[in-house]
């Protein structure tokens, strides 16, 4: 460790403000600060300040993360194995998962990472760690099958226009991530939609064997018949519930699993890191939405109408983005009251989208980004109720 | 007695926290007044260097309203008269004679004060040198002019980790404080006595306290007592005192003669001892407080580590100070900070494995962490014990925005810093809020 020191030491002075590199001092300071806390000394009251920084809130955030990445390069090697009609063994497939997965994570850490640092050294800011959980929440939401150029564009978006042309973490007014995300769906959408792409394909196949199904629940559900029984055609194509909670099928990377989101809700929601009202809010509007139309479904109707409310709660990435993206501090409502409708109008509009909307398979990050634009009205409008309570004091 | 619960507020789980014995220092050589702490007053010198003052001499008074007056606290020569930038004066420093004379004042016996005009006990405070004691929210300004105040609040504690507890300062104290209360009574018909329930009074003064406020820090101030229970705006302007503040103020009353004692607290991680000590006031700080131990530097802090103000060893207690806490100061880097579960790290948030402990855990004056742009984490909100918004009243407060920063109950602030405290971005928001108070305050006077 105190080699580590005085290496630190040494490259310290190309950044030092006469240095060859001091416009890049931002970047040698934050990666200076994840080895070394330098102490910064308080000078006005309180003297006394709380042990937790930004940097830990977000770095837990990345931790109940880090599950999702394990289970979706499992995933993504298992679903090209099956693919190819081999035996779905572990480490084949881990390392078969690696190679998809590994090239995507790299090019966006390095992409957005490269944004990151350009602005601050610009605009003179030190660098965020918004940025990194950007650049992890934003593979994971993406086909394994996605080309390398576009997941860079994807981050570029995401990043620049999501959040550094407002001045960096803690402007934005979305979530970045979910913003490349969406970028990519308008812009590249044969490479991101369809049933294609959400399986790898290995041994120079250009279609999969077949056995195999490369049909998500969402596209499945969506491609629904009239007079079809939708819960029917789901077990038909291998999708009962247990397999939608354990999330072992064609989908986003680290989005299928929805038993792991559940479990980085409990984990962040413990630490107080995310809010529950928001996740609650979001479950709420979800399931009370695909009850009501429930009870709107016919014969002569849309069969998707009739879907069981828990299907819609775990099936495609649901969960994840409700653990992960809606909770965001940044861009949802910052306000308790408020956080809980703004939940609900995600959860409900997440059914909406994907029952009422063939066009867009999966509902969820739209949902978000929705409602990401309503949260600062919402914010207003609980405020405002708020201070009516007050006794004036002016 | 009304019991009142304060659900908001946060308990900082300090070590060093002072034990309740109390301890005597002798008598320094040196004491001084520092107006420099003193809120809103501009103080015009009435005497100079190498004077003799006695006990109770007049030292300065404010330009504005010359009733508000400042006197000597010990008798000696006026050793150094120091100024800050711009001519502040920041401290009136008086080197200690062997034999202490006392200016003297017309005594106020209990027959007396029955019969006494409101008029008259005001004027005898003031000229006392003591009217400064009283503090009028929501600016905590000194109350200057002949207003009535709505109410007077009496606050016996807050529950700051490192404050003198009222079972030590009101031992032995009880009839000097009974007196008081009489006092305030004939300046207000609305007298509250505010103890926070985790504290006692000697048993003699049980019935004097009219509410019990249970809760965290600061539950027992005034400007959070007076948010719980006002009714109307006019309350708004209820003056309030410390207790101890109350006993100078009756013993001036009953004996004629300018007090020179108060008890504080020395404590703190990095004091010697931490315990309730009897000082001189305007006592150089290294002679209330000890440190222990030699490693690495330390930081003397002034009137509690929510509230109070960095200084150096060889500075004075201030005027309405009842504590001095000794943090640490020290300089090296931490490694692997945020990798570490932090089984010592005090926090209100739960994201530090210290919150599954209850022990008590050190504190030190490092800000934790870069300063970063606001992620609406809502943690400040959490805490504030009125109620405020600090993610949003601060914004306000920053571009300048003063309606709707009053709006959103910027005046009920209490300064207890807790916003600033909870913070993961190290946003200074009690801060900003403090300064835009003080521009409201100037604007109220100039007008």
């Amino acid at each position: 460790m105190n080699e580590n020191g005085s290496f630190l030491k040494r490259i310290r002075k190309a950044f030092d403000p006469d240095g060859s590199l001091a416009r890049l001092g931002p970047m040698y300071e934050a990666l200076e600060s994840v080895f070394l806390a330098r102490p910064r000394f308080t000078r006005k009251a309180p003297m006394v300040r709380d042990s937790l920084d930004v940097k830990r809130y977000m770095m837990l955030v990345i931790l109940a993360l880090m599950p999702h990445y394990g289970f979706g390069v499992y995933n993504v090697g298992r679903q090209a194995l099956s693919a190819a009609g081999r035996a779905p063994d572990f480490f084949p497939a881990l390392f078969l998962g690696l190679s998809a997965v590994v090239p995507i994570v790299v090019v966006v850490f390095g992409v957005g990472f490269a944004w990151e640092v350009l602005f601050a050294a610009i605009r003179r800011h030190p660098i965020s760690e918004g940025v990194l959980v950007t650049c992890t929440l934003f593979p994971l939401t993406l086909p394994p099958t996605i080309p390398l150029w576009q997941a860079a564009l994807g981050i570029s978006f995401g990043v620049v226009i999501g959040k550094e042309i407002f001045g960096g973490t803690g402007r934005n007014f979305l979530n970045p991530a979910l913003t490349g995300r969406a970028f990519l769906y308008f812009a590249y959408p044969a490479q991101i939609s369809g049933d294609g792409v959400w399986t790898l394909l290995i041994d120079g196949r250009t279609v999969p064997v077949d056995a195999f199904s490369g049909a998500t629940p969402l596209s499945v559900a969506g491609g629904m018949e009239r007079l079809q029984d939708i819960h029917g055609v789901l077990l038909d194509s291998g999708y009962t519930l247990s397999r939608l909670l354990f999330g072992l099928y064609p989908g986003s990377i680290g989005g299928t699993a929805a038993f792991l989101a559940v479990l980085g809700a409990a984990f962040l929601v413990l630490l107080g890191i995310a809010s529950y009202r928001i996740i609650l809010g979001c479950i709420l509007g979800l399931v009370i939405t695909a009850g009501i139309l429930n009870l709107l479904a016919g014969p002569e109707l849309l069969p998707y109408l009739s879907l069981n409310p828990f299907y819609h709660l775990l099936m495609g990435g649901s969960m994840f983005a409700f653990t992960y993206m809606a909770t965001d501090p940044v861009s949802s409502c910052h306000m308790q009251g408020a956080r809980w409708i703004f939940g609900f109008g995600i959860g409900a509009l997440t059914v909406l989208i994907r029952v009422f909307n063939p066009a867009f398979p999966e509902g969820v990050g739209l949902a978000v980004l929705f409602m990401n634009l309503f949260a600062p009205l919402l914010d207003e409008m609980a405020i405002k109720a708020r201070l009516k309570r007050r006794v004036l004091n002016v | 007695m009304q019991l009142l619960r304060i659900k908001k507020g946060y308990t900082l789980r300090a070590a060093g926290v002072p034990s309740l014995n109390l301890e005597r220092r002798k008598t320094p050589d040196t004491v001084a007044v520092v107006p420099h702490y003193i809120p809103f007053i501009k103080p015009r010198l009435a005497v100079q260097e190498k004077d003799a003052v006695k006990t109770g001499t007049l030292l300065f008074a404010d330009k504005h309203w010359p009733e508000l007056k400042f006197r000597s606290p010990g008798t000696g020569i006026v050793e150094a008269i120091r100024l800050g930038p711009r001519r502040i004066l920041e401290a009136v420093v008086i080197r200690l004679d062997e034999k202490e004379t006392h200016e003297s004042f017309e005594p106020v016996s209990d027959a007396a004060l029955e019969t006494m005009g409101k008029a008259d006990l005001k004027s005898r405070i003031q000229d006392g040198g003591l009217w400064a004691l009283f503090r009028e929210l929501p600016f905590r300004n000194i109350p200057m002019g002949a207003n009535d105040p709505p109410g007077i609040i009496v606050t016996l504690g807050t529950r700051e980790p490192f404050e003198p507890h009222p079972s030590v300062y009101l031992n032995d104290a009880s009839a000097l404080f009974r007196f008081g209360l009489r006092v305030l009574q004939k300046l207000s018909g609305h007298v509250a006595v505010v103890l926070p329930s985790k504290y006692a009074v000697p048993s003699t003064l049980k019935e004097a306290v009219t509410h019990e406020v249970s809760g965290h820090y600061p539950c027992g101030d005034a400007g959070v007592f007076l948010y719980r229970t006002k009714t109307d705006p006019k309350h708004n302007r209820t003056w309030t005192l410390h207790g101890q503040d109350l006993l100078l103020l009756s013993r001036f009353l009953r004996e004629g003669r300018y007090p020179t004692q108060k008890i504080v607290v020395t404590a703190g991680p990095k004091a010697q001892n931490p315990c309730h000590v009897t000082v001189r006031l305007g006592a150089p700080l290294r002679h209330i407080a000890r440190t222990s131990g030699s490693d690495g530097a330390h930081r003397f802090v002034v009137g509690g580590v929510f509230t109070g103000y960095p200084a150096s060893g060889e500075d004075y207690l201030g005027f309405h100070e009842n504590a001095v806490v000794v943090l640490s100061e020290d300089p090296t880097p931490e490694k692997w900070a945020f990798f570490k579960p932090g089984y010592q790290k005090p926090t209100y948030s739960r994201a530090f494995w210290s919150r599954l402990t209850t022990r008590l855990l050190p504190v030190d004056t490092r800000y934790h962490g870069e300063e970063r742009a606001c992620i609406g984490c809502g943690y400040c909100a959490e805490v504030c014990p009125v109620d405020i918004l600090p993610q949003f009243t601060y914004k306000a407060a920053v571009i300048g925005e003063m309606e709707e920063a009053l709006a959103h109950g910027i005046l009920d602030c209490v300064e207890c810093g807790l916003c600033s405290y909870v913070c993961p971005s190290k946003i200074d928001l009690v801060h900003a809020l403090k300064r835009v108070r003080a521009d409201l305050y100037r604007e109220e006077v100039h007008r």
